[in-house]
């Protein structure tokens, strides 16, 4: 098929299927938004994070405007700490970009640690706005792009409810209480995203990043978090993604493992290395820095690094993170051109 | 009086305690110090911190990770809160206070909170606002506690940028005022461009470079205090 006839959605769902496709999709599993695709609608971002219309409005802008291939809510990562009690700060005072954040944890000793998943999870919060959020990308750009959603890993949700600091030291000193937590915090994030899968979206990301080598070693993540990372994957019923970020190059073997369909990296991951250590079958995107490659790069530079990424076997280009809202329309184009010409 | 053998045997005991994360054993080791009559000093800097610094190192070659490095922190804290009211003075040649946050609209606080332990260890007295820190509450923070030095955290691009207000800030009200920036985004340029006095891409050279900027600093306040004489 040739680029007029292959869909962007076509491209990315067929990615997924491991069928034939003319080049590597654009996309991304993340957020976004850019201050571009705000400034169409004159939305501030503070104020997208918790209207429907206006996140969906958001969401889609990116495709609109540069042809970035899919759609994918939320922005923030603070969705399921939310549906699970934590009161959320937007910076709505503020003019500035700057990222949704939790206010007050759950769980700040061990001795509070007894924590339950409420029955209603998929009505609190923002949850059934998401779903109301993923119909209306449907309706409005569903048959042109493939529609994204994330969630957090379990560790990564942990981290957003439960004090940092006292959950890594108890990761090592208590593994037991810890995987119990995990694996309670897993079963909310199957709920979640099912909702999600059944609102249509059409493939799911998992952001574990708290789990990074930068942070944790790759036998604790083997023995803690791979577990319960699998148990998510297998309940899922859509495509699925596992993203982390920073130092990833010794544990993409186990993200492999953990049943997602593709594991996403980012510019610290070598992909060269990654891809001899999972083989040719395993999907694989990646792995362009958002900001000091696509904000703060020449154009020349954002046409070098997504050839590199493509030369270096990624199957999709993807970047390391959320895109980061003020990237230059210029670079954004660039992106794309440098991508849709590529042949292999 | 303990025998040098003896010394030598306590200060080996507080290392391996840092590096082992053994609370019990610094406490142990550390009221064993007192008791042999050890230098409080010499127990803190050639015993404890010569255990993170090893600590550190495997840090660096990614023996250790986050957990570790915050476990064998507590068991530095234990010794240290054993140790450090017998110290008469701090062996820095400067003392110094330090005001150190991540900046507002930020949550990263891992590498904030390493740079902090380091601060401690060294026996500066710390004021940690933590993370998320409205900007005006550092200025605040510095008046109230008319601290030589300020260190700012930020590891994401859009909120780095709440660094150059605080600085423009704090050097208007107090142009001797210290500041040092970190965090992964940050570079040696940008804290040149921005008017900061320090920058450090890890823990161990902040330290190092905030002891030179306040040891420079009480320098500059005493020959300005001779002069005046
Ligand atoms: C863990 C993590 C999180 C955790 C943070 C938990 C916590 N309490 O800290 C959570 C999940 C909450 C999180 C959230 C987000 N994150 Co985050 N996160 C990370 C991650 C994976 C690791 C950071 C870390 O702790 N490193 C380990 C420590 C030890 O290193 P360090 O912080 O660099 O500190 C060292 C030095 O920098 C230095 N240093 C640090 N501070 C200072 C200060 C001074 C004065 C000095 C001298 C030195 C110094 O010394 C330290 C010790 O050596 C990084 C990616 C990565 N691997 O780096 C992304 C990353 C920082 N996150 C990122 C993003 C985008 C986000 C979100 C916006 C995502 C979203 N859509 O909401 C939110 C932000 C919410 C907010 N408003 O703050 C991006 C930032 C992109 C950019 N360039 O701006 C990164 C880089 C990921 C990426 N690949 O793009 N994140």
């Amino acid at each position: 098929m040739t680029e007029q006839t292959m869909t962007s959605r076509d491209r990315v769902l067929k990615l997924f299927a491991k069928e034939d496709i003319d080049r590597p999709p654009c996309f991304s599993g993340m957020g976004n938004v850019t201050a571009e695709g705000l400034k169409k609608f004159g939305y501030k971002f503070a104020a997208v994070h918790s209207d429907a219309k206006m996140m969906a409005d958001s969401a889609a802008s990116s495709y609109k405007l540069f042809g970035f291939e899919c759609a994918v809510v939320p922005f923030d990562l603070c969705v399921e700490a939310e549906a699970l009690g934590c009161d959320i700060n937007v910076y709505s005072h503020l003019e500035d970009i700057l990222y949704p954040t939790i206010k007050t944890k759950l769980v700040n000793t061990e001795d509070e640690m007894d924590i339950s998943i409420p029955s209603d999870l998929a009505s609190r919060g923002r949850i059934p706005m998401m779903k109301e959020v993923i119909g209306l990308l449907k309706d409005d750009v569903g048959s042109e792009v493939a529609i994204g959603a994330h969630v957090l890993g379990p560790f990564t949700l942990a981290g957003q409810v439960m004090e940092l600091n006292t959950l890594l030291k108890l990761s090592f000193k208590k593994p037991d209480k810890i995987g119990k937590l995990l694996d309670m915090l897993a079963d909310a994030l199957i709920v979640i995203a099912k909702e999600y899968e059944d609102a249509g979206a059409d493939y799911i990301t998992v952001r574990e990043m708290g789990a990074t080598s930068d942070v944790l070693s790759p036998r604790v993540f083997k023995n803690l978090i791979l577990p319960y990372l699998k148990k998510i994957f297998a309940a899922l019923s859509k495509n699925s993604v596992i993203h982390i970020c920073g130092k990833t190059n010794d544990i993409a073997g186990f993200m492999v493992e953990s049943g997602a369909d593709a594991i996403s990296v980012d510019q610290k991951n070598d992909v060269v290395e990654t891809r001899k250590k999972i083989g040719n079958d395993a999907l694989l995107f990646g792995n362009y820095d958002p900001y000091n490659v696509l904000v703060s790069g020449t154009t020349d530079q954002v046409r070098e690094t997504m050839k590199g990424c493509m030369d270096s076997g990624v199957n999709a280009v993807w970047p390391g993170c959320d895109i980061w809202p003020t990237v230059p329309p210029e670079n954004f184009h660039a992106m794309m051109d440098e991508v849709k010409k590529y042949r292999r | 009086m303990a025998t040098e053998e003896k010394k030598q045997e306590i200060l080996e005991k507080l290392k391996n305690a840092v590096i082992q994360y053994d609370e019990d054993a610094s406490k142990e080791a550390a009221e064993e110090a007192l008791k042999e009559g050890l230098e409080a000093n010499d127990a803190i800097f050639n015993g404890l911190v010569s255990g993170m610094e090893e600590v550190g190192r495997l840090f660096e070659a990614q023996e250790y990770f986050v957990p570790e490095l915050l476990m064998c922190a507590d068991a530095l804290y234990v010794g240290l809160d054993i140790l450090k009211p017998h110290v008469s003075q701090l062996d820095l040649g400067v003392k110094g206070s330090v005001v150190i946050g991540t900046v507002e609209g930020d949550v990263h606080d891992i590498g904030k909170n390493i740079v902090k332990m380091m601060f401690d260890v060294a026996g500066f007295e710390v004021y940690d606002l933590g993370k998320d820190v409205p900007l005006d509450k550092f200025i605040e923070e510095q008046i109230k506690t008319d601290s030589d030095l300020v260190c700012l955290s930020a590891m994401m691009t859009t909120t780095m940028v709440g660094m150059k207000k605080v600085i423009d800030d704090l050097k208007a009200k107090n142009p001797d005022i210290k500041i040092m920036i970190g965090g992964a985004p940050v570079s040696q340029d940008i804290a040149e461009k921005w008017g900061a006095d320090g920058y450090s891409a890890d823990a161990n050279n902040a330290l190092k470079d905030a002891i030179n900027m306040i040891s420079s600093l009480k320098k500059m306040k005493d020959e300005a205090e001779q002069n005046k004489a």
